[in-house]
């Protein structure tokens, strides 16, 4: 996951890696993202998430399409 | 090797890596346990094989206690604490973010464009972001192949 100075940045690094356009967050979502998936890791209690428990995050971010499907 | 060891290994290792300011070898996390180093080996495998490490394919150390990177990156991390300031690597954008979240400190992420290599640096403080200049964040990979090619994700 790399940042990008605007979309057309990404498209050009896209081009070049011929890689289809994945996608593109705001860095405030990617905060989210990172607080949420991040925040619990050095807890005794933390385990990997179940790929329902991941779609379920990813839900309540507005992250919904088929790109963030795990299986 | 029985889950709780390997909870054990794993909880150390991210405190050793905070502690010492860098990742710590198996012998290290061994002697924190006041075990054998050829056990944590086999529990850093297991952690692996469980997708919550990622090893150096020749030593079997570790490569990438996510969000934490062993090796430098282009995504240099500096976080504030009470008592200075420390540096760590992100394996990338989102996991230099995540840094943040787990050790609950403000700071800034030093990178740069993937595109054009133009300098750039995100804050956080609190659950504030921003980023200077603006930019947007890019995932390549479907989430379903993530774990394909972990590095170059």
């Amino acid at each position: 996951m790399l940042i990008f100075r605007s979309e057309e940045h990404i498209d050009k690094w896209c081009k070049a890696w011929r890689l289809p356009h994945g996608a593109t967050l705001s860095v405030e979502q990617a905060w989210k993202l990172a607080d949420a998936w991040y925040r619990d890791r050095m807890s005794p209690d933390w385990r990997r998430r179940t790929v329902d428990e991941a779609h379920e995050l990813f839900r309540s971010l507005g992250l919904t399409s088929e790109f963030w499907r795990l299986a | 090797m029985p889950e709780d060891f390997n909870n054990r290994v794993r909880v150390r290792l991210y405190q050793l890596f905070i502690e010492l300011g860098r990742c710590p070898s198996m012998a290290e996390v061994a002697s924190a346990l006041r075990c054998g180093v050829s056990d944590v080996a086999a529990s850093f495998q297991e952690l692996a094989a469980a997708h919550m490490l990622v090893l150096q394919a020749g030593s079997g150390e570790v490569l990438m206690a996510n969000p934490l990177s062993t090796v430098p990156t282009p995504f240099v991390v500096e976080t504030r604490a009470k008592d200075g300031s420390q540096s760590w690597y992100g394996n990338c954008i989102w996991d230099a973010l995540g840094v943040f979240a787990m050790l609950q400190r403000d700071g800034r992420v030093l990178t740069s464009c993937g595109c054009c290599g133009e300098s750039m640096t995100v804050s956080v403080r609190g659950s504030a972001v921003e980023a200077n200049p603006p930019s947007v964040v890019h995932f390549a990979i479907p989430a379903r192949r993530w774990w394909d090619d972990i590095v170059f994700n």
